[in-house]
């Protein structure tokens, strides 16, 4: 199968999720993140200020990866660096939708590196989380 | 324009002072979970035939599993400050092997006052053993 994202088929500016991919935030998607992270954090056990569940902040790795995800590249990709910034958590019952942006493509010790910056918001148009991902393209063969 | 002024101590906190740690043991039912709640399910983490074809000889935990320890950490200590405007910046330098247990350290490195309230840089790193396999900080308002 060779029907991955080439490096080469990319340019800085380009929106690299064109739409953005939906992603529900459901009961059973927070529960099964926070037992396979071990996270017994007290806030997540209650309801917010409006009644709804919070999700982990840290989900943000779950609804961005998998937004990424449906655009992928060749086997070998390496996750290199990671920034988020958590705007709020998400909520059970929220739609996210995940944007991405090549930022910067460059060449170093041999290796192609794409760096993106994405931008999460709800179905209501509001800021989630906004982040930037730094991976090293795998080799294209 | 923004004005920023570095402090020593706020509120009871001073620079230097640690974040609780965390510590985790990881193993393959603990990365095979994270997959099945992730959808991640990359061979290179949950089939240890096909990870033993790679460059890492066998199969090694997803980074982002690494970094829900990190965010633990800064749940625990400052839940509002994290999980409402709290920012993360971290750099992936090692693999996490099944067997390997995983420390989660931080410390308090800056305490600046900005227009909007205080804000602490903390410095983490994630290691196993004595190898350092994340690096980076985070910033939250305090």
């Amino acid at each position: 199968m060779n029907d991955y994202v080439k490096y080469g088929s990319m340019n800085e500016g380009d929106n690299f999720l064109d739409p953005p991919p939906a992603f529900d935030v459901t009961e059973n998607v927070v529960n099964k993140y926070i037992a396979s992270t071990n996270d017994s954090t007290l806030e997540l056990t209650g309801l917010n200020a409006t009644g709804k569940r919070i999700a982990p902040p840290m989900l943000a790795a779950v609804y961005v990866i998998d937004a990424l995800r449906t655009r992928v590249g060749p086997p070998g990709g390496i996750h290199a660096k990671q920034q988020f910034k958590f705007h709020r958590p998400a909520v059970i019952g929220e739609t996210l939708f995940t944007s991405a942006v090549v930022l910067k493509m460059y060449e170093r010790k041999g290796r192609n590196y794409v760096e993106m910056t994405t931008e999460t918001k709800n179905q209501h148009g509001e800021l989630i989380t906004s982040g930037m991902i730094t991976r090293i393209w795998g080799k294209e063969s | 324009m923004s004005n920023t002024e570095s402090l020593q101590h706020y509120n009871g906190l001073s620079v230097g002072d640690k974040l609780p740690e965390v510590i985790q043991a990881i193993d393959q039912t603990m990365i095979d979970a994270y997959a099945d709640a992730s959808g991640d399910i990359n061979p290179l983490h949950i089939d240890p035939e096909f990870a033993k074809t790679t460059f890492f000889g066998r199969t090694i935990a997803h980074g982002l599993l690494t970094l829900a320890f990190v965010s633990r950490v800064l749940s625990k200590w400052n839940w509002n400050g994290w999980a409402y405007g709290g920012e993360l910046n971290v750099a992936f330098l090692g693999p996490v092997y099944p067997g390997d247990t995983v420390r989660v350290s931080g410390e308090i490195e800056a305490l600046e006052q900005r227009d909007d309230g205080v804000y602490a840089r903390c410095q983490l790193v994630c290691h196993c053993a004595d190898k350092a396999v994340v690096k980076g900080h985070a910033i939250c308002k305090i």
